[in-house]
């Protein structure tokens, strides 16, 4: 059986993830004992096909953020597989990790801590190249010049500090930093989250642009809903470390099926003029802490629709209709139909 | 809840039609070491009674300080009301001193500020916090006080109220500290209520919560509100009127449908253009566009703007529009916009022959 939600096995999946947990120790005390674990990412899978924008959204804490940064093996997994173009990289030491770090790359949410302040605009988007041993000399210079050139920033740039930029050109700095190398995988954690209004836009479209060029898969970390319905082919939803739903943007716009799904449409706000007074949920409660997840459905504190088993039972995820998984005691299967209050 | 359905203290309301609060050309300057920083450069606006005006406008366009200034908070070492007016239930609040600032500011303007963990006291527990404005401004015992202080955060929904009186601001969510703030904020029942993005830090669901809890505050008490924010989903959601700020100025003003559907400004045009939309079911499309793009970046604050602020990224801009400032011209009920080219006037100029 393929990973949930991948469309159908194929020759074209740039990542498959399976079952990816990463547990966080907390530790207290004179010797820091371990007195517990945040299960940051609890056992979460997909996959990703070339030129495909998949789309991590959820609250803040659910684990987007650890799912990308596990991935980029900026954090040892503490269970599963990562397999990026065939090998599974999720044990690999840091030596042999890195021929295939050239095969990802990360965008960060803050441009501004995640430029080296010392370097040079230009020295920031070569140092990839030539760690890599990628390119020397003027073939070094020609190559930094036309992504420069591709992420829409001026030539005369490269001489300059980050300081020196506005938030979207240092966003653009990065976007240029990690397509040095040539990926075939970007993990964009909050990419756009930094930055105004209008320069969003801006680099939305290049991400979009670049994504149809180059075919490169995108893993695409974010909380607005917007923004992911824009960019996202896939879109999976994320709470307390787990994966509630996952579906193509469609079906999960149109046809939510998970309550925390459905909530969080509800609660983002559109800007558009409420001519009728919007139906909405609000979901009454805080979100749990993920160091002591609820029993049962961990949404079983705050759901709208909660019945008493779900607090007993974790509900697995289920594909209930063709490439739409949802983890929902409610939610049976295709042939049951829906069984919604 | 019957200590907060009497009138504020000393406050008695005049008739309906006069704004609460009016702001004329307001110009705030900051003095640093590399020049003057013009904050705030010619902003106005009417807050009416019981009405939500939010204030949109990107990073650094000049929204907290134009709070602060009406206030009297900008701390004099570094920055300057320069110019304009600020009035407020009939009295010229520029003019006042600190003393009187006092008795009003917490008490009948109060704000809530940008971060809500930076404006809570770390050492004090919830409950005296909010009893201890109440003691300030109202004169109440300490009894009293907290007994109010649990009534309020009641008020603002906060579950098992008495126990969570004798917390300190750590033990809540971020979501339960901005309802704190809210209830410190309200405890006075002040006629005019500054939120500075107070939902920014939050959640999408506890932004809800949140946004729901502050409109139905608002007409429970009638307070007027003014609601600053980058989000013009929020607008949507909240605002009756909106202004748009763009580097320091007041770009356009108008109520919420008017601006959404009939937007003047083109930096306010471009705003709603570059924003993604959340497709209606049945109308979705099929493939990914691109967003509408508004060119270039703002302006920086430290240099005299001659003309207007949006020339430079503007895809209409003429000769005129670098040169010469545009006043904010009337488009038609409740609805003015600071463009040349827009401007209704304009069609008479461009059809009428140079003289
Ligand atoms: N290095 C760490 N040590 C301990 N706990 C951590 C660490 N990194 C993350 N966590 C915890 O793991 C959980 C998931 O964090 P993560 O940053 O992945 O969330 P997120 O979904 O990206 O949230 P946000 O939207 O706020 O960025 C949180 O409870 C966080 O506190
Ligand atoms: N203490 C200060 N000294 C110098 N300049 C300042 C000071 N405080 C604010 N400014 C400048 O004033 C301008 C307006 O700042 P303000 O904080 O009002 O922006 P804002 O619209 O609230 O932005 P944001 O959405 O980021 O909160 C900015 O350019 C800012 O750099
Ligand atoms: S005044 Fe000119 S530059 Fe400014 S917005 Fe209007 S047309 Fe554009
Ligand atoms: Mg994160
Ligand atoms: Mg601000």
């Amino acid at each position: 059986m393929s990973a949930p939600g991948t469309p159908s096995p194929s020759a074209d999946v740039v990542l498959e993830v399976k079952d990816l947990k990463k547990h966080f120790p907390i530790r207290k005390g004179l010797f820091s004992s371990v007195v517990g674990h945040v299960q940051a990412v609890d056992g979460v899978s997909f996959s990703i096909r070339r030129g495909e924008a998949l789309c991590l959204v959820g609250e803040s804490g659910c684990g987007k953020s650890t799912v990308a940064r596990t991935i980029a093996r900026l954090e040892e997994p503490t269970a599963g597989s990562i397999v990026l173009n065939g090998t599974d990289i999720s044990a690999l030491g840091e030596g042999e990790i890195r021929p295939y770090r050239r095969q990802m790359q990360m965008i960060f949410q803050d441009p501004y801590s995640s430029l080296n302040p010392r370097l040079t605009a230009g020295e920031i988007v070569s140092e990839p190249l030539t760690n890599f041993g990628l390119a020397m000399g003027s073939d070094l210079q020609a190559r930094v010049a036309s992504l420069f050139e591709r992420v829409g920033l001026r030539a005369d740039a490269m001489a300059k500090y980050p300081h020196e930029f506005s938030g979207g050109q240092r966003q653009r700095l990065g976007i240029a930093r990690a397509l040095a190398v040539s990926p075939q995988l970007i993990l964009a954690d909050e990419p756009l989250s930094a930055l105004d209004v209008s320069v969003q836009a801006q680099v939305l479209n290049l991400l979009i642009d670049l994504q149809d060029e180059l075919q490169l898969g995108y893993l695409f970390v974010s909380h607005d809903l917007a923004v992911v319905e824009h960019i996202g082919h896939r879109i999976a939803v994320m709470y307390l470390g787990r994966i509630v739903e996952i579906a193509d943007n469609a079906s999960l716009f149109d046809t939510p099926l998970h309550p925390y799904t459905e909530a969080l449409l509800a609660a983002a706000p559109v800007p558009e003029v409420q001519r009728t007074k919007r139906e909405r949920i609000i979901l009454t409660g805080d979100v749990p802490s993920p160091s002591a997840p609820p029993s049962g459905c961990r949404f079983h504190t705050r759901c709208p629709y909660v019945r008493p088993e779900c607090s007993r039972i974790d509900p697995p995820l289920v594909e209930v209709a063709p490439g739409h998984h949802v983890a929902c005691l409610l939610r049976p299967g295709p042939s049951a139909g829906h069984a919604a209050p | 809840m019957a200590a907060l359905d009497k009138t504020p203290s000393g406050a008695a309301r005049a008739d309906n039609t006069e704004p609460i609060l009016s702001v004329r050309d307001l110009r705030t300057q900051f003095f640093t070491s590399d020049g003057v920083v013009r904050a705030v450069d010619g902003v106005s606006f009417d807050l009416h009674r019981s009405e939500t005006l939010c204030i949109v406008g990107e990073s650094g366009c000049g929204k907290s300080v134009t709070a602060l200034s009406i206030l009297g908070l900008i701390p004099r070492e570094i920055g300057r009301v320069v110019g304009g007016s600020i009035r407020f239930d009939g009295m010229e609040l520029t003019k006042l001193d600190e003393g009187e600032m006092r008795r009003i500011r917490g008490n009948r303007i109060s704000m809530i500020f940008q971060e809500p963990m930076s404006s809570l006291n770390p050492v004090y527990t919830v409950g005296f916090q909010i009893a201890e404005t109440l003691r300030i401004h109202q004169g109440l015992s300490n009894k009293a006080a907290a007994e109010r202080a649990i009534e309020m955060l009641a008020l603002v929904r906060i579950a098992d109220a008495r126990r969570r009186a004798g917390e300190y601001p750590h033990q809540l969510s971020g979501g339960m500290r901005q309802r704190v703030m809210i209830a410190i904020a309200l405890a006075c029942n002040p006629q005019v209520l500054i939120a500075d993005e107070p939902t920014t830090a939050l959640d999408v669901t506890i932004q809800a919560q949140i946004l729901e809890l502050m409109v139905e505050l608002k007409e429970r008490l009638g307070t007027a509100i003014v609601l600053i924010t980058h989000d013009l989903g929020v607008v949507a959601e909240v605002a009756e009127r909106v202004i748009v700020m763009y580097a320091g100025r007041t770009a356009e003003e108008a109520t919420v449908s008017e601006l959404l559907d009939n937007p003047q400004h083109p930096y306010t045009r471009g705003l709603i253009g570059s924003i993604p939309r959340r497709s209606t079911p049945g109308a979705r499309k099929t493939t990914r566009t691109r967003l509408q793009e508004i060119r270039g970046i703002v302006p920086s604050l430290r240099e005299e703007i001659p003309g207007c602020a949006f020339a430079p990224r503007c895809s209409i801009a003429t000769e005129r529009c670098t040169s010469q400032r545009p006043p904010l011209e009337t488009h038609g009920p409740r609805h003015s916009a600071a463009c040349w080219e827009t401007a209704p006037s304009s069609a008479l100029t461009a059809t009428s022959p140079r003289s």
